[in-house]
């Protein structure tokens, strides 16, 4: 199956500063992948190079096989909802979907339509009127009744209430649900990611750490707690990740494709946040503490 | 794409078409009154051969309203720059709904196609309104100045006003473009908007065709031509008001010169000018012309004076709208260019 | 029908969660033979999850013979799992009571029981899936 996007070595430069470095990714069709990283990771970056919005400087990209906004037919297949998810202040709910249907060429006028209806938004209020959390599910109406083969979300829920929120994700869910879309969404809450995603890219200081189906890595990672050793003293297969020695404890978070080697490892697998946060903190130095104590435990 | 277009400028075009109406029924109303007195007065004067005064009179009496009418219609395409060009990209960016309207399946050059044509042509329109409207009532006001040629009267009639809108517009679209903030594009807008409309009258419009320059030596024979003389800049240069045909467009009439080309200085030659007193003259006790002629004759004096002629009017007109609709183009065409670019 | 949840930090693979709810709903004689499971777009609509979970839990439930798949009409449960078969499985909790009475006399305190009984719980179905 044609993956959705498909990058080798993406990079973008602004001046002095490198956005995004080195990216390479295939993300297969059908998922809901989450972006996540720490603000400042290239993560908007890169989605906008997806659509089209801003052209890479080294690299190349590929958007459900196309060039991003290589034409109205490209453009027609991604839909893109930008970071806090704008709208015209003083055009009118219904003044949007006349939008998007003028603008479209596939686009579904009875879904906007009853998907306003469910949302309970009034076709004529201004959009400037509406609270974000509704100013957020007409943004993803608009992008989801063009019926889209990938929708791109910029952090779509960062400045939603807890409710907004799930309101948001749930629509966003079954529209993949009814349509069949891919989804590339970017978060840097990743309590949100865990529920919908099914396919995880980590994007630090503004490379690609880790990327993959979701629960596969899940599988493929774990946190070995031991007496204290180095990290070399480890089976070579075990691919040390972070690690963090304290007097007479070393912790380890490895990664393994093969499983863990016999030998009863007192391993236990993380859960998703620990997964990022191992990722974050290892691309910020933090990987290799070693705290030695006056008494000299180390051994 | 029509649609949005309109529905995005629709607010502005009604408060333009409010305007626009305004103006009309002011132009109407008080045009009428104006042509009809005019019509009145002329037929007045006429048997009594005075018409010089009292026309002169007449044009005086509407200076203020015509003055005012000039600038607000120079002024008009200015605003329109500013309040329907700046912010016609540069709010979009600064709202974010570029990244709503760029991604919707259009492309970013047939977006812009529509908005500069539908936009701009509105403009054009809305100038052509204020200039036709203008220009028919100080029909009689122009007829007594003679010309059309004076530097504010030239950029507020006929076909400039609507090139301008053009140019100002385009401008305002393209600092809005390249600035992405609509205040700092508004700045942008009117500096260089202000800019060219002092420039262009002073600078680029006389030189648009080739001017005509008549020189005339001081003497007895040529004397019967001149209609007056004088000194000015205290005494330091001679000036002759030297014939020009009817409704010509001088340039520049430099004071007396002798036969080297230097300017002559009038204290050199008081005896000549005033020959009865010691000091300047009264208006009674002034000599004829013939008489300050004949007597500097000998000096071998010359003045000269370059014009444009009053059939230059409407080519001038096309030239200058021209040149303001190809920078519009330009302008333009680097709008389509930096959209494209896409580095954001 | 039947409404899921899921809970972020039962540490249960989100599939397994749904398929634990259906079993559940069915020892409890709340689901029986031939009930309607919702759609994965009713379910996600409630439930913000991916719909791809909803689909390989429901998968799951007709590899364990638990429900069946009518293209076109929906996914129906095909066992039911009622009242009865607890008390079918008296034999099984005479057992645990055994184990619990050796567990305690081993000195272990309830939560420690707990703790036990829901490590190894956890361990049993993830091997097995």
């Amino acid at each position: 199956m044609n993956p959705v996007l498909q990058a080798h070595a993406l990079g973008k430069r602004y001046g002095q500063r490198q956005a995004l470095a080195d990216c390479t990714l295939e993300v297969p069709p059908g998922r809901v992948v989450g972006l996540v990283g720490p603000n400042g990771a290239g993560k908007t970056t890169l989605l906008k190079i997806a659509c089209g919005m801003l052209a890479p400087t080294t690299g190349r990209i590929e958007v459900l096989g196309e060039q991003p906004a290589a034409g109205p037919a490209q453009l027609a297949r991604v839909g893109y909802v930008a970071q806090d998810t704008p709208t015209y202040a003083s055009l009118s709910v219904a003044d949007h979907l006349k939008l998007g249907a003028k603008l479209n060429p596939r686009w579904d006028a009875k879904l906007a339509q009853a998907r306003i209806d469910q949302l309970g938004l009034e076709p004529k209020q201004k959009a400037g009127k509406l609270s974000g959390g509704q100013r957020a599910q007409l943004a993803l109406t608009v992008a989801v009744a063009k019926r889209p083969g990938l929708l791109i979300l910029d952090e779509p829920v960062a400045s939603l209430d807890p409710l907004a929120r799930r309101d948001f994700l749930r629509h966003l869910m079954e529209s993949v649900a009814e349509n069949d879309t891919s989804v590339i969404l970017s978060s840097h809450l990743v309590s949100d990611l865990e529920r919908v995603c099914d396919y995880l890219i980590v994007l630090v200081a503004s490379r690609v750490q880790l990327a993959g189906e979701t629960e596969d890595l899940l599988a493929e990672h774990y946190r070995i707690v031991c007496s204290r050793r180095q990290d070399t003293d480890l089976p070579p297969e075990l691919d040390v990740i972070w690690s963090e020695h304290t007097g007479r404890q070393s912790t380890f978070i490895v990664r393994s494709q093969t499983g863990l080697p016999a030998g009863g490892w007192p391993a236990e697998h993380l859960d998703l946040e620990d997964l990022v946060l191992t990722y974050m903190e290892r691309s910020a130095g933090r990987g290799r503490r070693t705290a030695t104590r006056t008494t000299g435990d180390a051994r | 794409m029509i649609w949005l277009t309109w529905r995005q400028f629709r607010a502005q075009a009604l408060a333009a078409l409010a305007i626009l109406a305004a103006a009309a029924i002011y132009f109407l109303i008080t045009g009428l009154q104006m042509h009809h007195a005019y019509s009145a007065d002329l037929a007045a004067c006429t048997p009594h051969h005075d018409c010089s005064d009292v026309l002169s009179r007449f044009g005086q009496s509407y200076d203020g309203e015509l003055n005012l009418a000039q600038l607000l219609v120079i002024a008009a395409p200015g605003l329109i720059g500013i309040f329907w060009g700046s912010p016609l990209i540069a709010r979009e960016v600064e709202t974010g709904t570029d990244q709503v309207a760029w991604n919707q399946s259009v492309t970013r050059t047939r977006w812009l196609a529509f908005k500069l044509a539908g936009v701009g042509i509105a403009s054009i329109a809305a100038a052509a309104v204020l200039s036709y409207l203008l220009t028919w009532w100080a029909g009689p006001l122009d007829h007594i100045n003679g010309s059309r040629f004076a530097a504010v009267t030239f950029s507020s009639r006929d076909i400039v006003p609507l090139a301008y809108a053009a140019f100002a517009f385009a401008l305002g679209t393209t600092a809005g473009l390249l600035l992405r903030r609509t205040i700092p594009a508004m700045a942008v807008t009117v500096a260089v908007f202000a800019g060219i409309q002092i420039l262009v009258p002073t600078l680029i419009r006389p030189n648009l065709l080739p001017s005509t320059t008549v020189t005339f030596p001081i003497n007895k024979t040529t004397a019967s031509r001149f209609t007056g003389v004088y000194t000015s800049d205290g005494g330091a240069e001679i000036n002759i008001d030297l014939p020009v045909p009817q409704g010509a467009w001088v340039i520049s009439a430099p004071p007396v010169e002798d036969s080297s080309d230097q300017v002559v200085a009038g204290y050199l030659h008081s005896d000549c000018l005033f020959p009865n007193t010691s000091g300047p003259p009264t208006k009674t006790g002034a000599p004829p012309v013939s008489q300050i002629a004949a007597c500097l004759a000998r000096y071998h004096l010359h003045q000269s004076v370059t014009y444009q002629p009053a059939s230059r009017y409407w080519p001038l007109q096309w030239y200058e709208t021209g040149i303001f609709l190809a920078l519009a183009a330009a302008l333009s065409g680097t709008s389509f260019w930096w959209i494209r670019r896409r580095r954001n | 029908m039947i409404s899921f949840h899921l809970d972020a930090r039962s540490g249960i693979a989100p599939y397994l969660q749904i398929v634990g709810q259906v079993r559940q709903a069915l020892l409890l004689g709340l689901l029986s033979e031939g009930d309607k499971l919702p759609t994965v777009k009713e379910v996600v609509a409630k439930v913000a999850i991916n719909p791809n979970t909803v689909s390989k839990a429901y998968r799951e439930l007709e590899h364990l013979g638990l429900a069946a798949a009518k293209p076109g009409v929906g996914t129906f449960i095909t066992r039911s799992l009622g009242q009865a078969s607890l008390a079918e499985h008296g034999p099984l909790q005479q057992e645990l009571r055994g184990w619990l009475a050796k567990a305690r006399a081993a000195g272990l305190t309830e939560p420690g029981i707990d703790a036990m009984f829901q490590n190894t719980l956890r361990e049993k179905v993830e091997e097995k899936i």
